[in-house]
Protein backbone atom coordinates (compact mmCIF):
# COMPACT_ATOMS: atom_id res chain seq x y z
CA UNK A 1 0.00 0.00 0.00
CA UNK A 2 1.33 3.43 -0.73
CA UNK A 3 1.56 6.24 2.20
CA UNK A 4 -0.86 8.39 2.24
CA UNK A 5 0.76 11.55 1.87
CA UNK A 6 2.17 10.00 -1.66
CA UNK A 7 -1.11 9.43 -2.62
CA UNK A 8 -2.71 12.58 -2.04
CA UNK A 9 0.47 14.39 -3.64
CA UNK A 10 -0.04 11.88 -6.82
CA UNK A 11 -3.99 12.97 -6.53
CA UNK A 12 -2.95 17.20 -6.55
CA UNK A 13 -0.39 16.36 -9.20
CA UNK A 14 -3.21 15.31 -11.55
CA UNK A 15 -5.71 17.51 -10.57
CA UNK A 16 -2.94 20.54 -11.65
CA UNK A 17 -2.35 18.65 -14.55
CA UNK A 18 -6.02 18.76 -15.12
CA UNK A 19 -6.78 21.90 -14.56
CA UNK A 20 -3.55 22.94 -16.98
CA UNK A 21 -4.98 21.08 -20.14
CA UNK A 22 -8.10 22.95 -19.26
CA UNK A 23 -6.88 26.14 -19.39
CA UNK A 24 -5.01 25.72 -22.26
CA UNK A 25 -7.66 24.44 -24.02
CA UNK A 26 -9.82 27.10 -23.14
CA UNK A 27 -6.80 29.30 -24.59
CA UNK A 28 -6.94 27.22 -27.53
CA UNK A 29 -10.10 27.47 -28.30
CA UNK A 30 -10.15 31.22 -27.99
CA UNK A 31 -7.10 31.71 -30.30
CA UNK A 32 -9.32 29.47 -33.18
CA UNK A 33 -11.94 31.44 -32.19
CA UNK A 34 -10.48 34.81 -32.53
CA UNK A 35 -9.18 33.92 -36.05
CA UNK A 36 -12.00 35.05 -38.10
CA UNK A 37 -13.35 37.71 -36.32
CA UNK A 38 -12.69 41.45 -35.96
CA UNK A 39 -10.89 42.41 -33.29
CA UNK A 40 -13.22 44.55 -32.19
CA UNK A 41 -15.28 41.86 -31.23
CA UNK A 42 -13.27 39.00 -30.36
CA UNK A 43 -9.53 39.72 -29.56
CA UNK A 44 -7.06 37.61 -29.73
CA UNK A 45 -4.92 35.81 -26.48
CA UNK A 46 -1.58 38.10 -27.71
CA UNK A 47 -3.80 41.24 -28.38
CA UNK A 48 -5.09 40.91 -24.79
CA UNK A 49 -1.54 40.30 -23.67
CA UNK A 50 -0.29 43.37 -25.33
CA UNK A 51 -3.05 45.55 -24.02
CA UNK A 52 -2.60 44.36 -20.55
CA UNK A 53 1.03 45.46 -20.75
CA UNK A 54 -0.22 48.95 -22.02
CA UNK A 55 -2.46 48.54 -18.79
CA UNK A 56 -0.04 48.09 -16.72
CA UNK A 57 2.72 51.03 -17.39
CA UNK A 58 -0.66 53.19 -17.91
CA UNK A 59 -0.25 56.00 -15.41
CA UNK A 60 -3.46 55.54 -14.18
CA UNK A 61 -3.58 51.87 -12.87
CA UNK A 62 -2.60 51.93 -9.97
CA UNK A 63 -4.60 54.86 -9.12
CA UNK A 64 -7.87 52.83 -10.54
CA UNK A 65 -7.15 49.50 -8.57
CA UNK A 66 -6.83 51.26 -5.26
CA UNK A 67 -9.67 53.11 -5.85
CA UNK A 68 -12.20 50.28 -6.70
CA UNK A 69 -10.22 48.31 -3.64
CA UNK A 70 -11.22 51.04 -1.70
CA UNK A 71 -14.56 51.19 -2.34
CA UNK A 72 -15.21 47.86 -2.12
CA UNK A 73 -13.71 47.47 1.50
CA UNK A 74 -15.39 50.09 3.08
CA UNK A 75 -18.71 49.23 1.70
CA UNK A 76 -17.26 45.59 3.08
CA UNK A 77 -16.36 46.71 6.03
CA UNK A 78 -19.46 48.87 6.90
CA UNK A 79 -21.39 45.89 6.27
CA UNK A 80 -19.84 43.30 8.15
CA UNK A 81 -20.61 45.79 11.36
CA UNK A 82 -23.80 46.67 10.38
CA UNK A 83 -24.44 43.13 9.74
CA UNK A 84 -22.79 41.82 12.44
CA UNK A 85 -24.42 43.85 15.05
CA UNK A 86 -27.80 43.52 13.61
CA UNK A 87 -27.46 39.49 13.43
CA UNK A 88 -26.74 39.45 16.86
CA UNK A 89 -29.35 41.18 18.03
CA UNK A 90 -31.79 38.90 16.01
CA UNK A 91 -30.55 36.05 17.31
CA UNK A 92 -30.73 37.78 20.95
CA UNK A 93 -34.34 38.41 20.55
CA UNK A 94 -37.26 35.82 18.69
CA UNK A 95 -39.58 38.83 18.85
CA UNK A 96 -36.91 41.15 17.10
CA UNK A 97 -36.33 38.46 14.47
CA UNK A 98 -40.21 37.63 13.79
CA UNK A 99 -40.47 41.83 13.38
CA UNK A 100 -37.53 42.29 11.24
CA UNK A 101 -38.31 38.90 8.69
CA UNK A 102 -40.28 40.78 5.96
CA UNK A 103 -37.89 43.64 5.39
CA UNK A 104 -34.76 41.10 5.18
CA UNK A 105 -36.78 39.59 2.43
CA UNK A 106 -37.40 42.86 0.78
CA UNK A 107 -33.46 43.70 0.77
CA UNK A 108 -32.63 39.91 -0.56
CA UNK A 109 -34.73 40.71 -3.60
CA UNK A 110 -33.95 44.24 -4.85
CA UNK A 111 -31.06 43.57 -6.90
CA UNK A 112 -28.36 45.96 -7.02
CA UNK A 113 -28.63 47.29 -10.30
CA UNK A 114 -31.85 48.93 -8.43
CA UNK A 115 -29.47 49.99 -5.71
CA UNK A 116 -26.86 51.82 -8.23
CA UNK A 117 -29.56 53.79 -9.34
CA UNK A 118 -30.73 55.10 -6.58
CA UNK A 119 -27.18 55.29 -5.40
CA UNK A 120 -26.62 57.54 -8.43
CA UNK A 121 -30.15 59.57 -7.40
CA UNK A 122 -28.97 60.20 -4.00
CA UNK A 123 -25.21 60.37 -4.04
CA UNK A 124 -24.56 61.03 -7.82
CA UNK A 125 -20.60 60.32 -9.28
CA UNK A 126 -19.01 60.21 -5.85
CA UNK A 127 -16.99 56.96 -3.72
CA UNK A 128 -20.32 56.82 -2.00
CA UNK A 129 -22.55 55.63 -4.82
CA UNK A 130 -20.22 52.07 -4.66
CA UNK A 131 -20.06 51.92 -1.09
CA UNK A 132 -23.57 52.08 -0.39
CA UNK A 133 -24.58 49.46 -3.56
CA UNK A 134 -21.60 47.19 -2.26
CA UNK A 135 -23.11 47.65 1.05
CA UNK A 136 -26.45 47.33 0.12
CA UNK A 137 -25.58 43.67 -1.63
CA UNK A 138 -23.19 42.25 1.28
CA UNK A 139 -24.99 43.61 4.27
CA UNK A 140 -28.11 41.11 4.08
CA UNK A 141 -25.64 38.23 3.58
CA UNK A 142 -23.55 38.83 6.60
CA UNK A 143 -26.99 39.75 8.72
CA UNK A 144 -28.09 36.12 7.78
CA UNK A 145 -25.26 34.03 8.03
CA UNK A 146 -24.42 35.89 11.66
CA UNK A 147 -28.51 35.28 12.83
CA UNK A 148 -28.11 31.62 11.44
CA UNK A 149 -24.60 31.09 13.61
CA UNK A 150 -26.42 33.00 16.46
CA UNK A 151 -29.18 30.27 16.69
CA UNK A 152 -27.28 27.71 16.16
CA UNK A 153 -25.50 28.36 19.75
CA UNK A 154 -25.78 25.36 21.50
CA UNK A 155 -27.17 26.14 25.56
CA UNK A 156 -25.47 23.59 26.47
CA UNK A 157 -22.11 25.21 26.38
CA UNK A 158 -24.08 28.67 27.40
CA UNK A 159 -25.16 26.55 30.85
CA UNK A 160 -21.63 24.90 30.74
CA UNK A 161 -19.41 28.75 31.25
CA UNK A 162 -22.33 29.50 33.27
CA UNK A 163 -21.69 26.62 35.99
CA UNK A 164 -18.45 28.02 35.99
CA UNK A 165 -19.48 31.39 36.99
CA UNK A 166 -18.05 33.13 33.44
CA UNK A 167 -19.19 36.49 33.07
CA UNK A 168 -22.13 37.73 30.67
CA UNK A 169 -19.65 39.07 28.48
CA UNK A 170 -16.93 36.29 29.04
CA UNK A 171 -19.66 34.13 27.61
CA UNK A 172 -20.24 35.82 24.48
CA UNK A 173 -16.74 35.62 23.81
CA UNK A 174 -16.36 32.24 24.64
CA UNK A 175 -19.26 30.59 23.52
CA UNK A 176 -21.18 33.17 21.21
CA UNK A 177 -18.10 34.38 18.93
CA UNK A 178 -16.44 30.59 18.26
CA UNK A 179 -19.89 28.85 17.54
CA UNK A 180 -21.11 32.05 15.00
CA UNK A 181 -17.53 32.36 13.19
CA UNK A 182 -17.61 30.17 11.00
CA UNK A 183 -21.35 31.28 10.23
CA UNK A 184 -19.95 34.61 9.61
CA UNK A 185 -17.15 33.70 7.61
CA UNK A 186 -19.05 31.90 5.23
CA UNK A 187 -21.22 34.87 5.25
CA UNK A 188 -18.37 36.97 4.63
CA UNK A 189 -16.64 35.25 1.50
CA UNK A 190 -19.94 34.95 0.04
CA UNK A 191 -20.41 38.82 0.69
CA UNK A 192 -16.93 39.81 -0.72
CA UNK A 193 -17.79 38.05 -4.13
CA UNK A 194 -20.53 39.55 -4.71
CA UNK A 195 -19.86 43.06 -3.29
CA UNK A 196 -16.47 42.90 -5.45
CA UNK A 197 -18.53 41.94 -8.67
CA UNK A 198 -21.11 44.95 -7.76
CA UNK A 199 -19.56 47.83 -7.37
CA UNK A 200 -17.70 47.29 -11.02
CA UNK A 201 -21.66 47.65 -11.93
CA UNK A 202 -21.98 50.47 -9.88
CA UNK A 203 -18.64 52.03 -11.12
CA UNK A 204 -19.69 51.71 -15.05
CA UNK A 205 -22.10 54.09 -13.71
CA UNK A 206 -21.60 56.20 -10.67
CA UNK A 207 -18.04 56.89 -10.88
CA UNK A 208 -15.25 58.58 -12.45
CA UNK A 209 -12.67 56.22 -11.71
CA UNK A 210 -11.79 52.92 -10.73
CA UNK A 211 -11.95 49.67 -12.48
CA UNK A 212 -15.67 49.51 -13.55
CA UNK A 213 -15.24 52.96 -14.82
CA UNK A 214 -12.32 52.26 -17.26
CA UNK A 215 -13.94 49.12 -18.06
CA UNK A 216 -17.08 51.39 -19.68
CA UNK A 217 -14.91 53.43 -21.33
CA UNK A 218 -13.02 50.60 -23.11
CA UNK A 219 -16.61 49.63 -24.52
CA UNK A 220 -17.49 53.11 -25.43
CA UNK A 221 -14.72 53.22 -27.10
CA UNK A 222 -14.88 49.81 -28.41
CA UNK A 223 -11.31 49.24 -27.21
CA UNK A 224 -12.19 45.39 -26.36
CA UNK A 225 -8.83 44.46 -26.22
CA UNK A 226 -8.61 46.53 -22.99
CA UNK A 227 -11.98 45.32 -21.87
CA UNK A 228 -10.63 41.68 -21.96
CA UNK A 229 -7.34 42.90 -20.06
CA UNK A 230 -9.32 43.94 -17.34
CA UNK A 231 -11.49 40.82 -17.38
CA UNK A 232 -8.26 39.07 -17.39
CA UNK A 233 -6.91 41.18 -14.51
CA UNK A 234 -10.13 40.50 -12.47
CA UNK A 235 -10.25 36.85 -12.72
CA UNK A 236 -6.37 36.45 -11.70
CA UNK A 237 -6.86 39.05 -8.93
CA UNK A 238 -9.57 36.85 -7.42
CA UNK A 239 -8.45 33.88 -7.49
CA UNK A 240 -4.94 35.19 -5.81
CA UNK A 241 -7.19 36.04 -2.88
CA UNK A 242 -9.64 33.24 -2.96
CA UNK A 243 -6.38 30.95 -2.85
CA UNK A 244 -4.17 32.95 -0.92
CA UNK A 245 -6.53 34.62 1.61
CA UNK A 246 -9.47 32.87 1.92
CA UNK A 247 -8.56 29.44 1.54
CA UNK A 248 -5.56 29.73 4.08
CA UNK A 249 -7.78 31.59 6.72
CA UNK A 250 -10.40 29.16 6.81
CA UNK A 251 -8.23 26.35 7.16
CA UNK A 252 -5.97 27.87 9.96
CA UNK A 253 -9.88 29.23 11.61
CA UNK A 254 -11.67 26.29 11.39
CA UNK A 255 -8.82 23.69 12.16
CA UNK A 256 -10.43 22.26 14.75
CA UNK A 257 -13.17 20.49 12.72
CA UNK A 258 -12.27 17.03 11.52
CA UNK A 259 -13.11 15.76 7.93
CA UNK A 260 -15.88 13.67 8.85
CA UNK A 261 -17.85 16.44 10.49
CA UNK A 262 -19.74 18.77 7.85
CA UNK A 263 -18.60 21.87 8.08
CA UNK A 264 -22.30 23.97 9.61
CA UNK A 265 -21.06 27.05 7.62
CA UNK A 266 -21.50 25.11 4.22
CA UNK A 267 -25.10 24.52 4.68
CA UNK A 268 -26.02 28.11 5.43
CA UNK A 269 -23.64 29.17 3.18
CA UNK A 270 -25.46 27.46 0.33
CA UNK A 271 -29.05 28.91 1.65
CA UNK A 272 -27.72 32.43 1.52
CA UNK A 273 -26.57 31.91 -1.83
CA UNK A 274 -29.95 30.47 -2.99
CA UNK A 275 -31.64 33.53 -1.03
CA UNK A 276 -29.45 36.35 -2.66
CA UNK A 277 -29.31 35.08 -6.19
CA UNK A 278 -31.40 37.38 -7.25
CA UNK A 279 -29.31 40.09 -6.23
CA UNK A 280 -26.54 39.85 -8.48
CA UNK A 281 -25.99 41.57 -11.64
CA UNK B 1 -16.35 11.88 57.36
CA UNK B 2 -18.72 13.17 59.42
CA UNK B 3 -18.94 15.65 61.94
CA UNK B 4 -16.79 18.69 60.30
CA UNK B 5 -17.75 21.90 62.19
CA UNK B 6 -19.37 23.62 58.87
CA UNK B 7 -21.71 21.79 56.62
CA UNK B 8 -20.53 22.37 52.74
CA UNK B 9 -24.14 23.08 51.90
CA UNK B 10 -26.91 23.28 53.96
CA UNK B 11 -30.45 23.20 52.59
CA UNK B 12 -33.57 24.10 54.13
CA UNK B 13 -37.07 23.99 53.00
CA UNK B 14 -36.39 23.98 48.63
CA UNK B 15 -39.42 24.05 46.83
CA UNK B 16 -39.66 23.93 43.02
CA UNK B 17 -42.54 24.28 41.14
CA UNK B 18 -42.72 23.01 37.43
CA UNK B 19 -46.53 24.44 36.52
CA UNK B 20 -48.68 23.03 38.63
CA UNK B 21 -46.34 19.92 39.07
CA UNK B 22 -44.34 19.95 42.69
CA UNK B 23 -40.57 19.04 41.73
CA UNK B 24 -39.43 19.71 45.14
CA UNK B 25 -41.44 19.90 48.13
CA UNK B 26 -39.58 21.16 51.25
CA UNK B 27 -36.24 19.47 50.84
CA UNK B 28 -33.87 20.01 53.95
CA UNK B 29 -30.24 18.65 52.90
CA UNK B 30 -27.16 19.03 55.08
CA UNK B 31 -23.85 17.60 52.88
CA UNK B 32 -21.21 17.10 54.89
CA UNK B 33 -17.85 18.71 54.17
CA UNK B 34 -15.21 16.06 52.58
CA UNK B 35 -18.17 13.63 51.84
CA UNK B 36 -19.09 11.61 48.80
CA UNK B 37 -22.74 11.76 48.56
CA UNK B 38 -25.28 10.21 46.01
CA UNK B 39 -28.58 11.10 45.69
CA UNK B 40 -30.81 8.32 43.95
CA UNK B 41 -34.50 7.51 43.08
CA UNK B 42 -36.72 7.18 40.35
CA UNK B 43 -37.44 9.63 37.36
CA UNK B 44 -39.07 12.94 38.64
CA UNK B 45 -38.03 12.47 42.11
CA UNK B 46 -36.19 15.52 41.80
CA UNK B 47 -32.60 14.64 41.90
CA UNK B 48 -31.44 16.47 38.93
CA UNK B 49 -33.48 19.31 39.70
CA UNK B 50 -31.96 19.66 43.70
CA UNK B 51 -28.35 18.77 41.84
CA UNK B 52 -29.39 22.19 39.82
CA UNK B 53 -29.99 24.42 42.46
CA UNK B 54 -26.95 23.20 44.94
CA UNK B 55 -25.11 24.19 41.50
CA UNK B 56 -26.69 27.69 41.55
CA UNK B 57 -27.53 27.02 37.52
CA UNK B 58 -31.62 26.53 38.86
CA UNK B 59 -33.43 28.70 41.35
CA UNK B 60 -35.48 27.54 44.07
CA UNK B 61 -39.03 28.88 44.61
CA UNK B 62 -38.68 28.80 48.34
CA UNK B 63 -35.57 27.71 51.03
CA UNK B 64 -32.83 28.48 51.43
CA UNK B 65 -29.24 27.11 50.54
CA UNK B 66 -25.89 27.90 52.71
CA UNK B 67 -22.59 27.15 50.71
CA UNK B 68 -19.81 26.70 53.88
CA UNK B 69 -21.96 28.52 56.07
CA UNK B 70 -22.48 31.52 53.67
CA UNK B 71 -26.31 32.79 52.13
CA UNK B 72 -26.18 31.63 48.45
CA UNK B 73 -27.54 34.64 47.57
CA UNK B 74 -23.94 35.68 46.21
CA UNK B 75 -23.76 32.92 44.50
CA UNK B 76 -22.16 34.22 41.25
CA UNK B 77 -18.70 35.29 42.99
CA UNK B 78 -18.85 31.39 44.72
CA UNK B 79 -16.38 30.08 42.32
CA UNK B 80 -15.47 26.93 44.22
CA UNK B 81 -18.40 25.04 42.94
CA UNK B 82 -17.54 22.75 39.54
CA UNK B 83 -20.89 20.97 37.81
CA UNK B 84 -20.27 18.13 35.77
CA UNK B 85 -23.02 17.64 33.47
CA UNK B 86 -24.25 13.89 32.15
CA UNK B 87 -22.90 15.07 28.72
CA UNK B 88 -19.10 16.06 28.45
CA UNK B 89 -19.78 18.95 27.04
CA UNK B 90 -16.37 19.74 25.68
CA UNK B 91 -16.03 22.62 23.08
CA UNK B 92 -14.97 21.24 19.57
CA UNK B 93 -13.09 24.15 18.61
CA UNK B 94 -10.66 24.06 21.90
CA UNK B 95 -8.11 21.85 22.03
CA UNK B 96 -8.28 19.33 25.62
CA UNK B 97 -5.74 21.78 27.31
CA UNK B 98 -7.73 25.05 26.41
CA UNK B 99 -10.87 22.72 27.27
CA UNK B 100 -9.49 22.33 30.92
CA UNK B 101 -8.92 26.07 31.53
CA UNK B 102 -12.31 27.28 30.55
CA UNK B 103 -13.44 27.30 34.48
CA UNK B 104 -9.92 29.18 35.03
CA UNK B 105 -10.58 31.76 33.08
CA UNK B 106 -13.35 33.46 35.36
CA UNK B 107 -10.99 33.21 38.41
CA UNK B 108 -8.21 35.94 36.92
CA UNK B 109 -5.03 33.95 37.20
CA UNK B 110 -1.80 34.59 35.44
CA UNK B 111 -0.70 32.71 32.55
CA UNK B 112 1.60 30.86 33.84
CA UNK B 113 -0.45 29.74 36.71
CA UNK B 114 -3.39 28.28 34.86
CA UNK B 115 -1.29 26.44 32.24
CA UNK B 116 0.27 24.76 35.84
CA UNK B 117 -3.33 24.00 37.05
CA UNK B 118 -4.65 22.91 33.69
CA UNK B 119 -1.38 20.36 33.39
CA UNK B 120 -1.61 18.98 37.09
CA UNK B 121 -5.31 18.16 35.83
CA UNK B 122 -4.54 16.65 33.22
CA UNK B 123 -1.66 14.50 34.71
CA UNK B 124 -4.19 13.63 37.60
CA UNK B 125 -6.59 11.88 34.74
CA UNK B 126 -3.81 10.33 32.69
CA UNK B 127 -4.58 12.44 29.31
CA UNK B 128 -1.01 15.16 29.75
CA UNK B 129 -0.16 13.53 26.32
CA UNK B 130 -3.08 14.49 24.44
CA UNK B 131 -3.32 18.08 25.59
CA UNK B 132 -3.26 19.26 22.21
CA UNK B 133 -5.76 17.11 20.71
CA UNK B 134 -9.12 18.43 19.28
CA UNK B 135 -11.93 16.54 21.21
CA UNK B 136 -12.74 14.94 18.22
CA UNK B 137 -10.18 12.52 18.11
CA UNK B 138 -10.76 11.43 21.70
CA UNK B 139 -12.75 8.67 22.79
CA UNK B 140 -15.82 8.58 25.13
CA UNK B 141 -13.77 7.67 28.07
CA UNK B 142 -10.89 10.23 27.24
CA UNK B 143 -13.49 13.00 26.72
CA UNK B 144 -14.95 11.99 30.12
CA UNK B 145 -11.85 12.39 31.47
CA UNK B 146 -11.00 15.75 30.14
CA UNK B 147 -14.40 16.68 31.61
CA UNK B 148 -13.13 15.29 35.13
CA UNK B 149 -10.23 17.17 34.42
CA UNK B 150 -11.87 20.85 33.54
CA UNK B 151 -14.27 20.21 36.93
CA UNK B 152 -11.02 19.50 39.15
CA UNK B 153 -9.05 21.98 37.58
CA UNK B 154 -10.70 24.72 39.33
CA UNK B 155 -10.36 23.24 42.74
CA UNK B 156 -13.62 23.09 43.58
CA UNK B 157 -14.87 22.84 47.58
CA UNK B 158 -17.77 20.97 45.96
CA UNK B 159 -17.97 19.01 42.53
CA UNK B 160 -21.78 17.99 42.22
CA UNK B 161 -22.28 15.64 39.15
CA UNK B 162 -25.42 14.66 37.41
CA UNK B 163 -25.21 11.20 36.04
CA UNK B 164 -21.63 11.81 35.20
CA UNK B 165 -20.18 8.25 33.70
CA UNK B 166 -23.71 7.21 32.79
CA UNK B 167 -22.65 7.33 28.93
CA UNK B 168 -19.75 4.76 29.49
CA UNK B 169 -19.14 1.13 29.53
CA UNK B 170 -18.78 -0.46 32.68
CA UNK B 171 -15.22 -1.63 32.43
CA UNK B 172 -14.31 2.44 31.62
CA UNK B 173 -17.15 3.82 34.20
CA UNK B 174 -14.79 1.82 36.94
CA UNK B 175 -12.00 3.19 36.09
CA UNK B 176 -13.55 6.59 36.18
CA UNK B 177 -14.82 5.39 39.95
CA UNK B 178 -11.22 4.99 41.09
CA UNK B 179 -9.77 8.12 39.13
CA UNK B 180 -12.51 9.99 41.26
CA UNK B 181 -11.70 8.01 44.35
CA UNK B 182 -8.05 8.75 44.21
CA UNK B 183 -8.59 12.88 43.09
CA UNK B 184 -11.49 12.72 46.10
CA UNK B 185 -8.96 11.32 48.32
CA UNK B 186 -5.98 13.28 48.17
CA UNK B 187 -8.03 16.93 47.18
CA UNK B 188 -10.57 16.22 50.75
CA UNK B 189 -12.77 17.84 48.16
CA UNK B 190 -17.01 17.42 48.93
CA UNK B 191 -18.88 15.00 45.84
CA UNK B 192 -22.25 15.46 45.67
CA UNK B 193 -23.38 13.12 42.38
CA UNK B 194 -26.97 11.63 41.13
CA UNK B 195 -27.08 7.99 39.63
CA UNK B 196 -29.51 5.68 38.62
CA UNK B 197 -26.80 3.07 39.25
CA UNK B 198 -26.99 1.53 42.32
CA UNK B 199 -23.93 -0.44 42.30
CA UNK B 200 -22.44 2.86 41.25
CA UNK B 201 -23.81 4.98 44.56
CA UNK B 202 -22.77 1.98 46.86
CA UNK B 203 -19.20 1.97 45.75
CA UNK B 204 -18.55 5.34 45.29
CA UNK B 205 -20.74 7.13 48.72
CA UNK B 206 -20.40 8.08 52.08
CA UNK B 207 -24.02 8.56 52.39
CA UNK B 208 -27.15 7.85 49.74
CA UNK B 209 -29.64 10.15 49.80
CA UNK B 210 -33.18 8.13 48.91
CA UNK B 211 -35.77 10.76 46.85
CA UNK B 212 -39.10 9.50 45.46
CA UNK B 213 -41.77 11.53 43.84
CA UNK B 214 -44.68 13.35 43.23
CA UNK B 215 -44.38 15.53 45.66
CA UNK B 216 -40.28 14.84 45.37
CA UNK B 217 -38.47 14.31 48.92
CA UNK B 218 -36.24 12.87 50.78
CA UNK B 219 -37.14 9.62 51.86
CA UNK B 220 -34.40 8.07 53.62
CA UNK B 221 -30.68 9.06 54.02
CA UNK B 222 -28.44 5.50 54.19
CA UNK B 223 -25.07 5.91 55.85
CA UNK B 224 -22.20 3.68 53.92
CA UNK B 225 -19.79 5.32 56.69
CA UNK B 226 -18.90 1.30 58.30
CA UNK B 227 -18.45 -0.24 54.93
CA UNK B 228 -14.57 -0.48 54.08
CA UNK B 229 -12.54 1.15 51.18
CA UNK B 230 -11.70 0.33 48.42
CA UNK B 231 -14.97 -1.10 47.66
CA UNK B 232 -14.92 -4.16 45.03
CA UNK B 233 -18.52 -4.35 43.45
CA UNK B 234 -18.62 -8.20 43.64
CA UNK B 235 -17.31 -8.48 47.45
CA UNK B 236 -19.68 -9.95 49.53
CA UNK B 237 -20.47 -6.79 51.60
CA UNK B 238 -20.99 -4.41 48.89
CA UNK B 239 -23.09 -6.57 46.66
CA UNK B 240 -25.58 -6.94 49.35
CA UNK B 241 -25.77 -3.54 50.05
CA UNK B 242 -26.33 -2.52 46.42
CA UNK B 243 -29.18 -5.56 46.37
CA UNK B 244 -30.56 -3.75 49.63
CA UNK B 245 -30.45 -0.58 48.20
CA UNK B 246 -32.40 -1.90 44.77
CA UNK B 247 -35.26 -3.60 47.68
CA UNK B 248 -35.59 0.19 48.99
CA UNK B 249 -35.97 1.44 45.86
CA UNK B 250 -38.70 -0.97 45.11
CA UNK B 251 -40.42 -1.51 48.72
CA UNK B 252 -39.35 1.72 50.76
CA UNK B 253 -37.24 1.45 53.56
CA UNK B 254 -38.16 -1.97 55.05
CA UNK B 255 -35.64 -3.45 52.08
CA UNK B 256 -34.95 -6.83 52.54
CA UNK B 257 -36.31 -7.76 56.18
Amino acid sequence: MKPLHTLARGAMASLAGQRLALAGALVLLWWAGAQGMPSFVLPGPSRVLQALEVLWHSETFTRDVLATCRRVLAGLGLAMLVGTLAGLALGASRALARFFEPVLAVFNTVSSAIWAIFAIIWFGISDATTVFVVFMTAMPLILTSVWQGAQAVEPQYVDLARSFRLSRWQILRKIHAPSILPHFFSGARLAFGFGWRVSLVAETIGASDGIGYRLRQAADLVQTDQVFAWTVLLVGLMLLIEGGVLKPAERRLFRWKSASLAPPSSHAGRRAAAVSQPTES
Amino acid sequence: MTGAAQPALEARGLVKRYGGLDVLSGVDLSVHTGEVLALVGPSGCGKSTLLGILSGLLSADAGSLDVAGVPARCFAQWQRIAYMFQEDRLLPWRSVRDNVALGLEGQGLGRAQRAQRVDEALRMVGLLHVADAWPHELSGGMRSRVALARSVAVLPAVLLMDEPFSKLDPQTRAQMHAQLLRIHAGSGTTVVFVTHDMEEAVVLADRIVRLVPSPGRIAEVIELGDLPRPRDPVAQGVAERVRDLRARMVMGPEGLQ
